[in-house]
Order: structure tokens, then C-alpha cells, then sequence
């Protein structure tokens, strides 16, 4: 479905990606994992051809991005860190309008209007001003936009970022319902998200991959280097394989966690003898 | 073309959604019409020639303002990311942007029509002259608007949008001023690069092929320029 080969990408003398080489098969849902600038934006640009690679190639269904970009922007879906909506349009015709420039046929237009509209859950504001709505709605109705012309690949930069636990949920079980019928790539800090919802794993570090697995094994790999007794006492996070990647130690911050729990059971223990003396 | 027509309404929605499309409507035509007054109530003439004239200069200070947010503001929000990863055109987007600007545009000029109705009632205008004029100024508002199209393309901020679209239009309007301090082709060329020039001439009723080409290559040129100016944003 996706193959990018050693794709260079250069701002002035920096350079964002460095020799990034990848393949994605159909159906997968990929999550790309990095701190803030490792090049996870950058990357999630070139896929959808809205920047050209430096150097390297890139090729999305059988289509170089380079030589067919308008039939590799009709095969996907895509929803920027910030979802890009017009706030004095309503719902309706927002995807309308997404439907129409998508090239959507005039006469399936409604159909796919009232398809993500249930899909998104968006039936109750569909006729509000986006900008009455809240975040959670706000990137819904992106995704819904995202999905509107029915593409083979969707790329979500950052889908849940700002949004509540709940609205959390809900964005990630839509993303869900997306495996069936799409391949999905999604970028997110939050990695228990991506253990929730990706089949693989792709961490970026200061622009080149530095791991690409399976999250099952990558997972299991790292629960096999542990002892015994570690494994059955709490088996590998990816937060903690990310953390180990970034070369943060995680045990200061586990132990700096249970010393201040300690110091606040205690002055809660003094608290409720000193109420009691009284 | 129902892509380039349906940014076209996006566009005019966008004008229409806020209270700043009638602001500018009302106030422009209020602008107009006191003027329409003082120069019939002055020059008792059943023609429009002079009202042609103050709407090219009128039109020097609305043009940037309805222009400047055309591309710059879909930078500044992350909307340009959503259009261009769409399956558009740069020449798509350019087209549908300047095709719901002009329909803006012509609507304002529309309603101008009006004055023609009130002058031919006092009297008997010479309908091909007002007729040319009308096409002169359909014709240099395209052009203002082609220019602020470009501008626009340049930046993400609206106010250097406006202002660097009235640094263009002022020179192109005032460039006939400066004939004064030239001789020869230089002095020609100056008096060819003037909007007023050319404006002059379709507000007496006269159409010359050197006039509507002069409009139309400034058209295009602007529209090319935009072009490149997406593309090249999209490809650095």
C-alpha cells in the first residue's frame, strides 16, 4: 500500500527526516511515535503530498507522489494536528463542501453526507456553526471530512490531542471502526492509546526510524529481555520502551512518585492524629 | 469546474456569513451614491463618466480589504493544509477563489446600474458610452481583485496582505503622475502603465484592442503569479 524509500527531508540546513524507509501493508493501522519535532508531522506531510521529500520516493497505491499527486490526494484521508475547519460554516455544509471539492459524484453526495454523519456521531450538530462546537465534536466533524470521499489510506495527526478522556474514547473507537475498510496511520504522544488501537509501530527519534515492529512483538521482545520475576511483577509499556528509547531513566521518576505518596500519607496520618488529639 | 464552483461559493459564503460583506455593500454604495449626487447636481450631465472615475479611485481602497483574507487567512487558520491536500489544482483553487470574488465584485457593480436608470429618466445618455464604461471598470476591478489575489497568496497575515496591495494599486494609479519628470519612451510607457489611462478611454465610450489587452494580460499575469506562488509553496 505505502512504500517510502530513503526519503530526505531538508529545511534550510536542518534536516527533519533522515533516509526514512518504510512499508505499509493495506488494512494496517500504523502508529508513528516520536517527541515533539522528531519529524512525525513532516513525514505524515509527505504521505499526503502536501510537501515534497528533498529527496527519496514515495509511493502510495502503485502512484509515485512525485508524478501523480492528484490521485494519490483522491486515495486519502487526512486530518492535520489542527483539525481544518471553516467556523462560520455548519456541519452540512462543511462536508458538503468537503464532498464536493473531494469529488465526491453530485449524486452519492448525500449518501456520503449522511454515512459519516453516523459515523462520526454528529446527527445532533450537524446543523450548528462549527464554531459553537466543542473540541470533541470539532474533530469529529475533521475525521468525518477526513472519510468523506471514501479513501483507501487515512492519516490523523494527532486525533485525540486537547481532547477529555471521553472524548478520547470516543475518537478512538471511531478510528476503530476505520480498520475494516481503510489502512490508517496516526500519530499521538499518548502511547496508551496506540497499544489500544495500532497493529505496528513505527518510532521516529530526531527524523529517522528507529523502531518498526509489530506492537505484539515489539512488546514481547522487550518482556523477554526482563527477569523472570520482573515479567510476573508487570510486564512492558511502550511509554517504557519509548522512555528506555529516549535514554530517560524512568526509575528516578518511579521512585520520586512513591517518595512523595509516602511524604503525602504521612502528613495525612499526622493530619488525622491531630485531629484526633483535639 | 464544479470543483472551481463550489470554492467559488465557499468563497462568497465566507463573505456573506459575517456582517463585513453588507458593511462594505452599504458603505460603498452610500459612498457612490453621494458622489453620483454631487456630480450631476454640478455638472448637469446625463452621463456617467465622471462616476466611472471615482469608483476606480474608490475602488484602490475597497479591493485590499476584500482581497487580503483570500489565501492569507486560510494560512493562518491550517485551512491551506485541508485545500491542498485535497484533490485540487493550484490553478483550481486560484480560479474558484477569483471566481467568488469577482461574483462579489459584479454584484456590487450591479447594483450600481441604478444610476443609469435615474440619468436616463432626466434625460437621453449615450447608452454605448455607459455601457463601455461599465465594461472598464468590470474590467480594472477583475484586475484590482487579480492583484489582491496575489498578494494574499504571499503571506499569512491580512494587514500585510492589504498593504502590500495598496503599495501596488497606488503606483499603478498614480504612475501617470510622474510623466511630468520623463521624456520620451520612458514617459510613454509610464502613461501605458497607468490605470487611468486606459480607464479614461472606456469611460468616453471608446474600446481599443491595446485597452482590453492591457486589462486582461494584467489579469492573467497576476493569476499565473498566484499560481506559481501556491505551487511553490507546496513544493519548497
Amino acid at each position: 500500500m505505502i512504500i517510502v524509500d530513503n526519503v530526505i527531508k531538508n529545511f534550510g540546513l536542518f534536516q527533519a527526516l533522515d533516509n526514512v524507509s518504510f512499508e505499509i501493508n493495506k488494512g494496517d493501522i500504523v502508529g508513528f511515535l516520536g517527541k515533539n519535532g522528531a519529524g512525525k508531522t513532516t513525514l505524515m506531510r509527505i504521505l499526503t503530498s502536501f510537501m515534497a521529500p528533498s529527496s527519496g520516493k514515495v509511493i502510495i497505491d502503485g502512484d509515485n507522489i512525485a508524478k501523480n499527486a492528484l490521485t494519490i490526494r483522491q486515495k486519502i484521508g487526512y486530518l492535520p494536528e489542527t483539525p481544518p475547519l471553516y467556523n462560520s460554516m455548519t456541519v452540512k455544509s462543511y462536508l458538503k463542501f468537503a464532498a464536493q471539492i473531494k469529488g465526491v459524484p453530485a449524486n452519492k453526495q448525500r449518501i456520503q453526507l449522511t454515512k459519516v454523519i453516523e459515523e462520526c456521531h454528529l446527527e445532533q450538530v450537524k446543523n450548528k456553526t462549527i464554531a459553537t462546537l466543542s473540541k470533541g465534536y470539532k474533530q469529529r466533524v475533521g475525521i468525518a471530512q477526513a472519510i468523506i470521499h471514501e479513501p483507501k489510506l487515512l492519516i490523523l495527526d494527532e486525533p485525540t490531542s486537547g481532547l477529555d478522556p471521553i472524548q478520547v474514547q470516543q475518537v478512538l473507537a471511531l478510528i476503530k471502526n476505520q480498520r475494516e475498510q481503510r489502512t490508517v496511520i496516526l500519530s499521538t504522544h499518548n502511547l496508551t492509546e496506540i497499544e489500544q488501537i495500532a497493529h505496528r509501530v513505527l518510532i521516529i527519534k530526531s527524523g529517522k526510524i528507529v523502531i518498526d515492529q509489530p506492537l505484539s512483538i515489539l512488546l514481547n521482545e522487550n518482556n523477554d529481555t526482563h527477569s523472570p520475576t520482573q515479567v510476573q511483577s508487570q510486564s512492558t509499556t511502550l511509554e517504557q520502551i519509548f522512555i528506555n528509547l529516549h535514554h530517560l531513566d524512568s526509575t528516578p521518576i518511579k521512585s520520586n512518585l512513591i517518595q512523595s505518596n509516602l511524604i503525602q500519607s504521612n502528613q495525612e496520618t499526622t493530619q488525622c492524629n491531630t485531629t484526633g488529639d483535639k | 469546474m464544479s470543483k472551481i464552483i463550489a470554492l467559488a461559493k465557499k468563497e462568497l459564503h465566507g463573505y456573506f456569513s459575517t456582517p463585513i460583506a453588507y458593511l462594505m455593500l452599504i458603505a460603498m454604495l452610500s459612498l457612490f451614491n453621494i458622489f453620483f449626487y454631487m456630480i450631476i447636481s454640478q455638472n448637469k450631465e446625463v452621463s456617467l463618466r465622471d462616476i466611472f472615475q471615482i469608483m476606480e479611485f474608490m475602488f484602490i481602497f475597497l479591493v485590499p480589504l476584500l482581497t487580503m483574507k483570500l489565501f492569507a487567512e486560510e494560512k493562518s487558520t491550517g485551512t491551506m493544509e485541508f485545500l491542498l491536500t485535497a484533490p485540487l489544482t493550484p490553478s483550481m483553487l486560484v480560479l474558484g477563489k477569483y471566481l467568488g470574488m469577482m461574483t462579489f465584485f459584479s454584484l456590487l457593480i450591479g447594483m450600481t446600474v441604478i444610476y443609469y436608470v435615474i440619468v436616463a429618466y432626466f434625460g437621453s445618455p449615450d447608452l454605448v458610452s455607459i455601457l463601455s464604461g461599465y465594461v472598464g471598470i468590470w474590467l480594472e476591478g477583475a484586475f484590482f481583485i487579480a492583484i489582491g489575489l496575489l498578494t494574499s497568496s504571499w503571506t499569512s497575515n491580512q494587514i500585510i496582505a492589504a498593504m502590500m496591495s495598496y503599495f501596488i494599486l497606488f503606483l499603478l494609479y498614480f504612475t501617470s503622475n510622474f510623466t511630468q519628470y520623463v521624456t520620451g519612451t520612458v514617459k510613454a510607457f509610464l502613461i501605458q502603465l497607468s490605470t487611468r489611462t486606459h480607464l479614461e478611454n472606456f469611460a468616453t465610450g471608446i474600446i481599443t484592442p491595446s485597452d482590453i489587452i492591457y486589462y486582461l494580460s494584467g489579469i492573467l499575469l497576476c493569476l499565473v503569479l498566484t499560481r506559481l506562488s501556491i505551487d511553490n509553496r507546496l513544493w519548497q
